[in-house]
């Protein structure tokens, strides 16, 4: 019985030292919990739950989160929860709330089932807006869009017409089948099919979900280039899907053209419009942007400047912004048109995100 | 726990020849039976889908999976010893990105020395599992299940939230693009990894060891076996293959990602099974992993082709895994009812 | 070590309270009070109501950790629960916005959870040469296909009505029901486990299975109840995850089963079974739910948190065993 004892009293040291390195290191992320406690003071405490860990675009968005909100003279905590679900996003945000801070910025992966956590923390007056991928009008009380879904949808058919000339088949590489970005994007893209009879031409002959990962993706390329040999053009409208697409495309030197949304530092290789290159243009906003103007937002709605209703206006750096009606029943404010990443372009950018 | 008692060793030997021999047969016929399985399988896609049976989709499958591929064979030692291990897919990702880091930041560029690197990564994560489940005797699975946390945590950590992407990796991705004799250079290495694994498990000490210690511990003990010894060995090989699987999907894909491989292992353990490798150990074999591996590829590789909704694909492929280990065990109980009464329920 | 196996049974009650306070679960109480003291004092958010506020997602992996515990000490495993979990939920959801009423939608969910776990059983007894671990990894991905059929191209199911299901998120003072619901599943499982003919014989099973068979116990039939009653919990568990997020996706409750696994484990339930008691894993539960619900209070990195628990899972496990092979080793040397 003495060793149990012995081992359970080195297994707490061993524990405890690894708890204490791993506190000193993070030290960055944690230095909001000690000291000035956020209601209390005057400094508020802005939080970023992003979709998940490991992914640049997320650690884009987050950093101009940060830099803006440290720049204005606040607290700010940026987490990525440990996996790209609404439940791991919901123990971030419940710890959150026990935090007390003053306003949740949330990149939501499933657009209801935060509902409940995130009225959880309007209750306890925390302003809650999300930003790139929105959560339901209920929850929010506002949503900073990257672009507008039908702008989106309509500047990728055009690139689809473009590309294609006009007619033939194309697919659509998505990600998961429950993206909620995605799917209003890629809706989006059929209305514009249907509302206009100049696209009469093109054929939408699959959507496949490469469920954002890069092997799946492979695959699912791989499949549709066999099952549609006069497949003209893949649509990927998320990055992950994109860069696979791409190198299926460009290793085989298929004739098979690329277009959709994705990272610069990522897709360098494979832009250029010429038969070397599967991806001709594709476009993206800017998310380090995308961040700034929800760090922005979020610290207008704590101020009070704002509530999110439709109409109100404030200025984020020095543009100003309109609060807009978002079709859901609740607002957004639209960062811009989605920009157009080409041959010439890239290089400048590639080093940028 | 492994105490040798003494009376009991000539009895052990011999009924150990007799298992032999009779484990012999079955392994044939098993694998007689995988391979209908998968050519029934073959013929109905090509029927439904006549893209499937040409070179360059066959080699397309082959490439994709070459790292499942590989990393089965890995398993099937682990599985032989009675073991298992779930951090494989972990370990690919952080060996993976450790070289994808090195080569974005410029540290690296020599395509063997990063795929060295990745290998000796992959070893000491394999070791380190090997020493906890050995020399701590934590229960495989539970061992593996914290490594699966581990390693996976820390190929997010070495990450820094970055990707290491085609732009990046410079000369790395032409490894998975260039070709030898028609043949591209990941396949080559997956045969190559065939066939040593087929000589060193038929043919060697090492491999009659691994498949002493899966049939019967105690016995092998007992004949002079350093089981523990047998065992590190096993793991520390699987996080070898692990670790070449990392390399392989960095440059195949171009791309090295923390999330990268996450629940692959258990497509590597369900190629292993499909194959007729036992889960309690000793039954199994390098032809039959192949085979399993090549089944689990085909079924993923058809799914898509014959039209099934890419929402569908999941369950249909859990169905078929599910339908061949029964009827796996159905057609072995027909072949040899004498042969079950003996063992264990 | 005295049998062939090394395997004992210890559920027998300790009767000094000094044996009880050095045994595993013992240790595990004062690892539990060391856990509170560490959240407490690194973070000022640790208080009771927070983390009852907290709580819930994780009780909902208690559920599963209940039966779980039985399997281990079957000596098996049952890698399909997230999936049952997806797929009772995804149902609920289905069976709650066909506007029936919410009892009945509580029997779809415990329904659909019992059948998922009927299957694995049925599968498992018919066809005992399958190992579990293969077979649950196939309706691992079954079950969750079904789900991801049933929910579409759109992945996701929404609550057109939620009140009921805001009902039983509701929460007595501070104290959410779901909690109450633990205590009490607890000390049936507990008791069951550890008190009757049905509890000692699932330790027998996972002992030596084919001494168990001798000596009458039914295995199989206990194996199929066993089984079963796993489906119903994680069926329990769906309906409490819809209570938490309103609705119902593709990856609810993923990775759930490895969760209540490590904390089976972590409390001393081996996994090749025949050993450990479920207060073990009820205290144990708790540590890792506090310990989670503390460093996420101080915004550590949240890999960083697997990669602790990955580690104290080891420990756990490997420093008992070191110890008692140095000691070993010291009794065999002073013999000599």
């Amino acid at each position: 019985m003495k060793k149990k004892m012995l081992s359970v009293l080195l297994c707490s040291v061993m524990a405890a030292s690894l708890l204490a390195g791993c506190g000193s290191s993070s030290s960055s992320e944690d230095s909001t919990s000690d000291g000035s406690s956020s209601s209390s003071s005057d400094t508020y405490t802005m939080a970023f739950v992003s979709k998940s860990a490991g992914n640049p675009y997320n650690e884009k968005e987050a950093e101009g989160f940060q830099e803006i909100v440290e720049a204005e003279g606040y607290e700010c905590i940026i987490q990525h929860p440990e996996e790209a679900t609404a439940e791991a996003q919901i123990t971030v945000i419940n710890s959150l709330i026990s935090q007390g801070v003053d306003s949740i910025t949330v990149a939501a992966n499933d657009e209801n089932a935060l509902q409940s956590v995130l009225e959880e923390a309007m209750a306890a007056g925390i302003q809650v807006s999300c930003m790139d991928s929105k959560t339901n009008a209920d929850s929010r009380a506002v949503f900073v869009n990257q672009a507008g879904i039908t702008e989106i949808g309509q500047t990728l058919m055009d690139a689809v017409y473009d590309i294609t000339g006009g007619s033939g088949q194309f697919a659509i590489l998505s990600a998961t089948s429950q993206a909620t970005n995605q799917n209003a994007w890629i809706e989006a893209m059929q209305e514009v099919m249907d509302s206009d009879s100049k696209y009469a031409d093109l054929e939408l002959v699959e959507i496949a979900y490469g469920d954002d990962e890069s092997q799946k993706s492979t695959d699912q390329t791989q499949a549709l280039l066999s099952k549609y040999p006069d497949l003209k053009l893949i649509c990927a409208p998320t990055t992950v899907g994109i860069n696979a697409a791409a190198k299926v495309l460009q290793d085989e030197g298929s004739s098979v053209k690329l277009t959709g949304l994705g990272l610069p530092s990522e897709m360098a290789e494979y832009i250029g419009d010429d038969d070397e290159h599967s991806c001709p243009y594709m476009f993206l906003w800017n998310p380090e942007e995308l961040g700034e103007l929800a760090a922005y937002t979020a610290i207008a709605l704590v101020n009070g400047d704002i509530t999110g209703a439709e109409g109100e206006t404030f200025t984020a750096g020095d543009t100003e912004y309109t609060i807009t009606d978002a079709g859901d029943g609740g607002t957004e404010i639209i960062l811009g048109p989605p920009f157009e990443f080409n041959e010439d372009n890239i290089d400048e950018w590639k080093d940028v995100y | 726990m492994s105490l040798p008692w003494r009376n009991k060793d000539r009895g052990v030997k011999k009924k150990m020849k007799e298992n032999n021999s009779v484990f012999k047969r079955i392994t044939s016929s098993r694998e007689a039976s995988m391979v209908i399985v998968l050519l029934v399988l073959c013929i109905i896609v090509t029927i439904l889908s006549p893209s499937f049976l040409t070179v360059k989709s066959i080699m397309d499958m082959l490439k994709n999976n070459a790292v499942t591929m590989i990393m089965a064979l890995g398993m099937l030692c682990v599985l032989l010893i009675g073991g298992i291990d779930i951090s494989v897919g972990s370990t690919l990702a952080f060996s993976g990105m450790a070289i994808g880091m090195l080569a974005k930041r410029g540290i690296i560029n020599s395509t063997p020395l990063l795929i060295l690197i990745a290998v000796i990564v992959g070893t000491i994560c394999g070791l380190l599992v090997g020493l906890v489940i050995a020399y701590g005797k934590v229960p495989p699975i539970i061992a593996t299940l914290g490594f699966m946390y581990i390693y996976r945590a820390m190929a997010y950590l070495i990450s820094n939230s970055e990707w290491a992407s085609a732009d990046a990796l410079g000369d790395f991705k032409n490894f998975a693009l260039n070709k030898i004799l028609g043949i591209n250079n990941v396949i080559w290495v997956m045969i190559i990894c065939y066939v040593i694994f087929f000589i060193v498990m038929k043919w060697t000490k090492t491999g009659r060891k691994i498949y002493a210690v899966g049939s019967n511990r105690e016995a092998a003990a007992i004949s002079g076996i350093n089981t523990e010894r047998v065992e590190l060995f096993v793991y520390t090989i699987m996080g070898l293959l692990a670790g070449l699987g990392g390399a392989l999907a960095v440059s195949i894909y171009a791309s090295a990602q923390p999330n990268m491989f996450d629940g692959e292992e258990m497509d590597v353990i369900a190629s292993c099974v499909l194959g007729g490798v036992s889960m309690s150990g000793g039954r199994g074999s390098v032809t039959g992993v192949l085979i399993g591996s090549f089944l689990l590829a085909v079924i993923a590789k058809a799914l898509p082709l014959v039209g099934i909704s890419s929402i569908a694909q999941n369950t249909v492929q859990g169905v078929i895994i599910l339908i061949v280990i029964v009827l796996n065990v159905v057609t072995q109980r027909m072949m040899d009812r004498n042969n079950l009464k003996g063992r264990e329920m | 070590m005295a049998g062939k196996s090394g395997r004992t049974i210890s559920n027998v009650p300790e009767k000094s309270w000094r044996k009880t306070l050095l045994s595993w679960e013992g240790i595990l109480v004062i690892v539990f009070i060391a856990v509170c003291i560490f959240c407490m004092t690194i973070s000022p958010y640790f208080t009771v109501a927070n983390v009852f506020r907290e709580m819930p997602k994780y009780l909902t992996e208690i559920f599963l950790m209940l039966p779980m515990a039985y399997i281990l000490i079957l000596g098996e495993i049952d890698i399909s629960v997230g999936s049952t979990v997806c797929l009772a939920a995804t149902m609920a959801c289905m069976a709650s916005n066909a506007q029936t009423p919410f009892v009945v939608t509580i029997i779809v969910s415990l329904l659909v959870g019992t059948l998922c776990g009927l299957v694995n059983g049925l599968i498992l007894t018919n066809f005992t040469e399958l190992p579990p671990m293969i077979v649950t990894l196939s309706t691992q991905i079954i079950y969750r296909g079904i789900a991801e059929i049933a929910l579409g191209s759109g992945g996701s199911v929404v609550l057109s009505d939620t009140a009921g299901f805001k009902a039983i998120g509701q929460k007595l003072g501070i104290i959410p029901y779901i909690f109450f619901l633990v205590v009490i599943l607890a000390v049936i499982f507990t008791v069951i486990l550890a008190k009757t003919t049905f509890g000692r014989s699932v330790y027998a099973i996972g002992s030596n299975r084919l001494a168990a068979y001798y000596a009458g116990i039914p295995v199989q039939k206990y194996r199929l109840i066993i089984y079963t009653i796993t489906g119903l919990m994680a069926g329990l568990a769906g309906l409490f995850m819809v209570s938490v997020t309103y609705g119902a996706n593709t990856t609810t409750g993923d990775g759930f089963e490895m969760d209540a696994i490590a904390m089976a484990v972590f409390g001393g339930i081996s996994s090749t079974g025949g050993k450990g008691s479920l207060i073990g894993g009820i205290i144990s539960g708790f540590v890792i739910i506090f310990l989670r619900i503390g460093l996420g209070q101080i915004n550590m990195n949240s890999q960083l948190i697997l990669l602790i628990i990955g580690v104290l899972l080891i420990l756990a496990v490997m420093l008992p065993n070191i110890m008692s092979r140095i000691q070993a080793k010291r009794k065999t040397a002073s013999v000599k």
